[in-house]
């Protein structure tokens, strides 16, 4: 079908090297504070896309992806903490046997997460997908806070509102990153694979995908179930990123700052949610420039907190004026469609000269 | 064993008796018509047999398996495939996706097993591909199977609808309306297109429409709903004889 299959393969390979290249150069050179910027934008890539897939490809609007990271968090967080520091933590009531005496590597703990998230994805996908539009949003909206309430409550398990401390900094450029990686590939190849289709079918007409025999809400349960598996690794990385968690990280800020990444970048668009990301995360951080204190000269504004955020829902509302799809709409990058557009502006520049 | 048959099948919603003790029975090869005027439950008949409502009494049997329900899904899995009056292509998939989709539910590739493209996925999409391309050929898109559905011109938009339902793999197709808005020609197209598909794939079609010089030319039998309830069936010339039906379509003299 595709007689560019060669050479596209190269170029991936090219591309995935020069990143390796780059994180290794940013592994040895960078500052600390760089790297934790880096590993941040790998961190809502992986949010941003798996997201994307049940809200963007499926077009099934949620709001539960804090659910899916706290419970992702806390699971990993649990799974990696020594016995002895367990025992240490949970000063007001003892954690409970058997999570009291488990101790397993970085990496089962992060499968685990995973695994644990997709379990209560599935669960949950009975009861929301009872519903559509705002009425699904406005139910999974209450599934995040109730898990935020429970992590809050269950003192025996999650330590309550004093959280999990001094969990060990495994996350670093290459789990990151290569998580990241992964994820991208997986859902880009999931989306172009039938079930992407069948996925898509239902988000643009449920009435018309039934009718071909598609089952609507076995493929949303599959949308939702993946983004929560690959949410809930997301969220063992945030643990072991931050080495502090409680119940006040995964309030709907976590989910607002996805929506805003997934609708920028375009609703379906696996391109969008990336570029998304990386912008904005880092656009986070270059931004905080506005919020210091500025010398014009002759007078001196004093550094607004928050003036951020105002910046952002500014760049959000001329989003919605001027690309209403997003930046991508639900295009998608591929080498074919680089290589289209470069010939098209050799051509054009070379008519013109 | 009959092939298809609807017995006693009534729909209401709340107090209005949208279709009342509708019976049909189709043998296997037939192309049957129902027609009536606007507002007579046609569609909803319709909708009742393809599983989009439930109906408040009565049964549908095909193939000797009862219908009444199952799932809209489960309904075309079983066999029975449908058009809607108002075309609802996925108007940002290409041509060629539209009818491909359709193949999915007969994917017998795992979830993880497609998105890792294992052998036996990449075999299935290849034979989605031409299938679904077969199936452009029987209806003259192949050269557009690139294009975005929605950019279609609306006759080739029903045709390719009719492509999509088709290649669910049914042997009951029910077509809603398939003329509407087309013109003469392509009306006669159509026609020739439906008894050749009906042919090759040994379907039996149910269909409703309007374009009565279409129905009496193509269908073998007829039957005419008026306020629900059925006033006539049997040949389109009987049809064309009946007193009911014309009083149902020209009101009383």
């Amino acid at each position: 079908m595709d007689e560019h299959h060669r050479r596209n393969q190269i170029f991936s390979i090219i591309a995935v090297a020069c990143l390796f290249l780059f994180l290794l150069s940013m592994h040895l050179y960078a500052d600390d504070y760089q790297i934790r910027i880096l590993n941040n934008i790998a961190l809502f890539i992986i949010l941003a896309v798996s997201y994307n897939l049940i809200n963007g490809v499926t077009g099934q609007f949620s709001l539960e992806p804090n659910a899916f990271v706290a419970i992702g968090a806390y699971t990993s967080a649990l799974l990696t903490l020594t016995p002895a520091e367990k025992q240490m933590a949970f000063i007001i009531e003892p954690i409970i046997w058997p999570l009291s005496v488990i101790h397993v590597p970085f990496f089962l703990s992060l499968i685990a997460a995973g695994v644990v998230t997709a379990f209560f994805g599935f669960l949950m996908g009975f009861p929301v997908f009872r519903v559509r539009g705002d009425y699904l949003a406005i139910v999974t909206l209450g599934f995040g806070e109730v898990v935020r309430v429970v992590a809050n409550n269950t003192q025996t398990i999650t330590n309550g509102p004093l959280g999990l401390k001094g969990l060990a900094n495994y996350t670093n450029l290459w789990w990151s990153w290569g998580i990241a990686a992964f994820t991208v590939f997986y859902i880009a190849r999931l989306v172009r694979s039938s079930y992407g289709m069948a996925m898509k079918a239902v988000k643009y007409d449920e009435a018309a995908a039934e009718s071909i025999g598609i089952n609507a809400f076995k493929h949303k349960m599959l949308a939702f179930t993946t983004s929560a598996f690959f949410e809930g690794i997301g969220g063992g990385l945030l643990a072991h990123l931050i080495t502090t968690i409680s119940p006040t990280l995964f309030t709907f800020f976590l989910t607002f700052n996805l929506l805003i990444m997934i609708v920028a970048g375009g609703l379906g668009s696996i391109t969008g949610s990336v570029i998304a990301a990386v912008v904005i995360t880092w656009g986070g951080e270059a931004l905080r420039v506005v919020e210091e204190p500025i010398r014009l000269g002759f007078i001196e504004i004093p550094g607004i907190p928050g003036m951020r955020m105002v910046l952002f829902s500014l760049i959000l509302v001329l989003v919605m004026i001027f690309a209403r799809q997003g930046l991508m709409g639900t295009r998608e990058f591929t080498w074919n469609g680089l290589f289209r557009k470069i010939r098209a502006w050799t051509h054009r520049t070379a008519k013109e000269s | 064993m009959e092939f298809f048959t609807v017995r006693n099948l009534t729909m209401k919603f709340g107090g209005l008796v949208a279709v009342n003790d509708f019976d049909i029975t189709l043998k296997k090869g037939e192309i049957v018509g129902l027609i009536g005027p606007n507002g007579a439950g046609k569609t909803t008949v319709f909708n009742m047999i393809a599983g989009y409502y439930a109906p408040t009494s009565g049964t549908i049997h095909f193939q000797g398996k009862l219908l009444n329900g199952k799932k809209a899904n489960e309904i075309t899995r079983s066999g029975v495939a449908r058009t809607f009056q108002n075309i609802r292509l996925f108007t940002e998939l290409t041509v060629v996706e539209n009818v491909m989709i359709a193949y999915h539910c007969r994917l017998r590739s795992t979830f993880l097993g497609a998105a890792l493209r294992l052998p036996l996925y990449r075999r299935e999409e290849k034979q989605m591909y031409e299938g679904a391309m077969e199936f452009l050929r029987e209806v003259e898109l192949e050269d557009l199977s690139r294009e975005q559905a929605g950019s279609l011109p609306y006759g080739m938009q029903r045709r390719l609808e009719i492509a999509r339902a088709l290649a669910t793999g049914p042997q009951l197709l029910l077509l809603d309306e398939p003329a509407a808005g087309m013109n003469p020609n392509e009306t006669q197209d159509l026609l020739q297109l439906i008894l050749r598909l009906r042919e090759k794939y040994r379907l039996t079609v149910f269909l409703i429409e309007h374009d009565m010089k279409f129905v009496m030319q193509l269908c073998e039998r007829i039957q005419v709903l008026d306020y629900g309830t059925t006033i006539a069936s049997g040949t389109p010339e009987e049809i064309q004889q009946n007193e009911r039906v014309i009083e149902a379509y020209l009101g009383e003299g």
